[in-house]
């Protein structure tokens, strides 16, 4: 069993921080790595982010409509 | 009928060259100025295209085209009745042409009448008078007249590919039963942009991703007579041995490609009937390779040095106009007397038809008002054209689209309760007022349709179209190729057949492979048409930034040097919003700069962003910060360093007016003057080079207009006449609020002694010595 975080990745030199704009996963989710967690949206693109390892969501850390920083723990997946 | 028609552009082209030669033809002596591409010995390519082509089909030709037009003029008349004939003499130009004819050159019939109306509609636009087809205002290389299906001609080699492929375009989107045809010489396969329209008529998308599936109606039809200028296409300029082969290099079923006996009208005619049925199913493009040969020089200063006077007699002997009367005699079609009766018909027609055209009182010269300023009026059309058709049906609810959503959660004031600027994700931004403008448009106006190199998926290259792409169908928002000549020059074909393009070119340093579409056609039709053809064409460029040399240019300046562009660089997002607007209600052609620094910004100047649609006139400058001592006018992001540097000097008891010029073309002097009536100063900051930038423009003719009220000549502070460095030696090269304090204080009040904080110490003379 292994605690992995998933971080507002980096997206660019101009994009600093970006919005949540929904879940697709509640805590105690089962996903697979590579499937989509979460929709972000940064001034010029919107994406989904994916699960860094298969395990069971533990905790979502920010809520949706909340702006995060580039690096902020999102989620936590344990493996 | 093709041997008559053939015989009507000869004789023409005879008259022409003999003005040019001897200053005389038959009964007229007069002195032709223009210049004369002849098309003698091409007659039958030209007859044999228009025989096989409705007055719905649009030819687009070259610079050598008189023979296309009458070709397809003379076709058209043939297929017209006389009540659309009428009804289409009587419309152009208020009658005036008609009436000319009419009272100089009766006719029997309304079908000889016509044939008239366009010999001296040509020949009158040729002698720049007011009843040519163009108002005098194209000449010989531009004439045409769209009722006939003769579309612009050019004088610019391969430019009419491009032109064409828009218009094809264009009938696609309306599923018109008709085609386009670029009708361009075998020189023009040397141009890159012949190439580019090649490639966009058959781009793979129209076939696999969008739902009226088929490529594009256009036929490139080669008039191949084996010269571009002195140089000889096969076996020496170009690396093809055949023309038709390049169409194996496009796709497996070569465009359709043929050679085709260009000396042979009804060979002509045969292979267009079939390429065109190919079209109207959507399998083309279609390539002929016309092969035929020019007697005329390229023009009449042409001394023929690049070819034989044996290789002129060689092809003398398959005259096409000979051979063909010589094959319809044989073949007892028409007997000899019949046929020498066409020709002295012919001859006497065209000596009356020159005699009409040149005599001053017939056809008078354009009238250019009593200040002198006729054609001017004529740059641009100061119209708007409202959408008459329904509205189109989005494919989803835009309010369920992500981006809209997002927007309708923001703020559309910049600033929070304590007056800070919000985070580009709470507020309205640049970007967004770009985007709600362009969604109005093309969610109310079916004629708008946006592309580029990444609009769809990609939402364009900075997001403003972000969001779109779930609300639009392919033909109405798709990527293009990196093809800049082709995105510009077929969204001016699509806009001439009464589309609305809205074209992406990812940065403003990307205007330059797209400089003959952009200064050359979109700046030029609406005025060399004479306001009877309109180009509403949107044309969005990102100034860059940390990019270096090639990618952070601000050429605003080029593009308002060349006359019949609109030129627009909001600085707010309201302003985007308000300019974009009009923008695209406009029929002119719109040039819009967008500074990729200010996407994300926030509106810090009005409370809000209104959500409706609204719109803010081109060419007003606005008061972003009032002020007493020295006006500052800044050209897009300039606007902000100048906040900065207003807040420097209002330290120092130095109170700054701040006017954003927001447009550049057309520019409303009357407030800046107003300002520098007031302060005596003036301060112009652009991010663009300082020299021929349009900030020197405006600093001249503010010197003009307010001489008697400047205290200083105003100064520009631009950026150095060098290379854009990059991203960590930026702050070195755009203007700065140091910078501008100190043009400020030194340049415009002479402070002594003025320790400058900005890294402009250099000398503007001894630069100036080195070229900088």
């Amino acid at each position: 069993m292994a605690r992995v975080e998933l971080r507002m990745p980096e997206l660019g030199n101009e994009i600093t921080e970006a919005m949540i704009d929904a879940f697709l996963k509640d805590v105690g989710d089962e996903v697979s790595e590579g499937e989509e967690i979460v929709t972000i949206t940064t001034p010029k693109v919107t994406m989904d982010l994916e699960a860094p390892a298969s395990g069971t969501v533990l905790e979502l850390l920010v809520e949706e409509d909340e702006i995060v920083a580039v690096g902020t723990v999102l989620a936590v997946i344990e493996t | 009928m093709a041997l008559r028609h053939m015989m009507v552009i000869r004789a023409f082209e005879s008259g022409v060259a003999s003005l040019k030669s001897k200053g005389s033809y038959g009964d007229l002596t007069y002195a032709y100025k223009g210049p004369a591409h002849l098309s003698i010995g091409q007659e039958a390519a030209a007859v044999g295209a228009a025989m096989a082509l409705t007055p719905e089909d649009h030819i687009f030709g070259s610079h050598r085209s008189h023979g296309e037009f009458l070709a397809k003029g003379l076709a058209a008349i043939q297929r017209l009745g006389d009540n659309a004939l009428t009804t289409i003499m009587e419309a152009h130009g208020n009658g005036a042409l008609l009436r000319t004819v009419e009272t100089h050159l009766a006719e029997e019939t309304e079908h000889g009448l016509a044939e008239n109306f366009l010999l001296v509609g040509l020949l009158a636009e040729m002698f720049m008078r007011e009843i040519g087809f163009n108002g005098g205002m194209g000449g010989s290389m531009h004439a045409f007249f769209t009722p006939f299906g003769a579309y612009p001609n050019n004088a610019i080699v391969g430019a009419s590919a491009g032109i064409a492929t828009g218009a094809g375009l264009w009938m696609k989107s309306e599923g018109r039963d008709c085609i386009a045809v670029s009708m361009v010489g075998d020189g023009a396969t040397g141009c890159g942009p012949v190439w580019e329209a090649l490639n966009f008529a058959g781009m793979a998308q129209f076939e696999r991703l969008w739902d009226n599936a088929g490529f594009l109606p256009v036929l490139f039809f080669f008039t191949n007579n084996f010269y571009a200028m002195g140089g000889q296409t096969n076996g020496e300029t170009m690396s093809w041995d055949r023309l038709a082969r390049i169409g194996a290099g496009l796709r497996d079923d070569a465009f359709h490609a043929e050679t085709v006996d260009g000396t042979n009208p009804l060979a002509v005619a045969d292979a267009v009937e079939r390429k065109r049925h190919v079209l109207l199913e959507g399998k083309g493009p279609a390539i002929l390779d016309v092969e035929c040969y020019r007697f005329s020089g390229h023009s009449t200063t042409d001394v023929n040095a690049y070819r034989t006077k044996d290789e002129i007699a060689a092809w003398g002997a398959v005259d096409p106009i000979r051979t063909y009367r010589d094959s319809l005699v044989s073949e007892g079609i028409l007997d000899t007397a019949a046929a020498d009766a066409i020709q002295s018909e012919v001859d006497a027609r065209m000596n009356a038809v020159f005699m009409a055209a040149a005599d001053p009182e017939t056809a008078p010269p354009p009238r250019l008002g009593i200040d002198g300023a006729g054609i001017g009026r004529k740059m641009f059309a100061g119209s708007e054209t409202p959408s008459d058709g329904p509205a189109p049906e989005p494919l989803s609810d835009p309010e369920k689209v992500a981006r809209i959503r997002q927007n309708a959660r923001k703020s559309r004031g910049g600033r929070d309760a304590n007056g800070e600027p919000l985070s580009p994700l709470k507020a309205i931004t640049l970007r967004d007022g770009l985007f709600e403008a362009i969604l109005h448009a093309a969610l109310t106006d079916s004629r708008v349709i946006i592309y580029g190199e990444e609009c769809r998926e990609w939402g364009g290259a900075f997001g403003v179209y972000r969001g779109l792409a779930d609300l639009l169908p392919h033909d109405r928002v798709f990527n293009a190729p990196i093809s800049e000549a082709a995105i510009v020059s077929t969204a001016i074909g699509a806009a001439m057949e009464g589309g609305r393009p809205v074209v992406e070119l990812m940065y403003a340093d990307f205007i330059g492979r797209a400089g003959d579409e952009l200064f050359n056609q979109l700046a030029k039709w609406q005025a060399m048409s004479n306001g009877l053809l309109s180009v509403p064409v949107v044309v969005r460029c990102s100034v860059g930034s940390k990019y270096g040399a090639q990618h952070s240019q601000d050429w605003s300046g080029l593009a308002a040097h060349v006359p019949g562009l609109k030129i627009i660089y909001p600085a707010t997002p309201r302003d985007a919003k308000g300019l974009m607007a009009s923008a695209l209600a406009s029929d002119d052609p719109v040039i819009v700069f967008e500074s990729q620094r200010l996407y994300d910004q926030v509106e810090l100047f009005k409370d809000e962003v209104p959500e409706g649609n609204y719109k803010i006139p081109i060419g007003a400058p606005d008061i972003k910060r009032a002020g007493s001592d020295v006006t500052v006018l800044t050209i897009g992001p300039t606007l902000y360093p100048a906040l900065e540097a207003a807040d420097l000097l209002a330290g120092r008891g130095v109170s700054l007016e701040i006017i954003d010029a927001r447009s550049l073309v057309p520019f409303d002097y009357g407030q800046v003057l107003e300002s520098v009536t007031k302060t005596g100063r003036l301060l112009l900051v652009t991010e663009a080079c300082e020299r021929g930038s349009f900030a020197m423009t405006l600093a001249s003719n503010v010197t003009r207009f307010a001489f008697g009220a400047l205290k200083a000549p105003p100064r520009v502070l631009g950026s150095p006449n060098w290379i854009v460095p990059g991203a960590d030696l930026e702050h070195g090269y755009f203007p700065q609020p140091f910078d501008i304090e100190d043009a400020i204080l030194t340049d415009l009040m002479g402070v002594a002694g003025h320790d400058r904080k900005g890294s402009r110490r250099w000398d503007d003379l001894a630069l100036a010595r080195s070229g900088l």
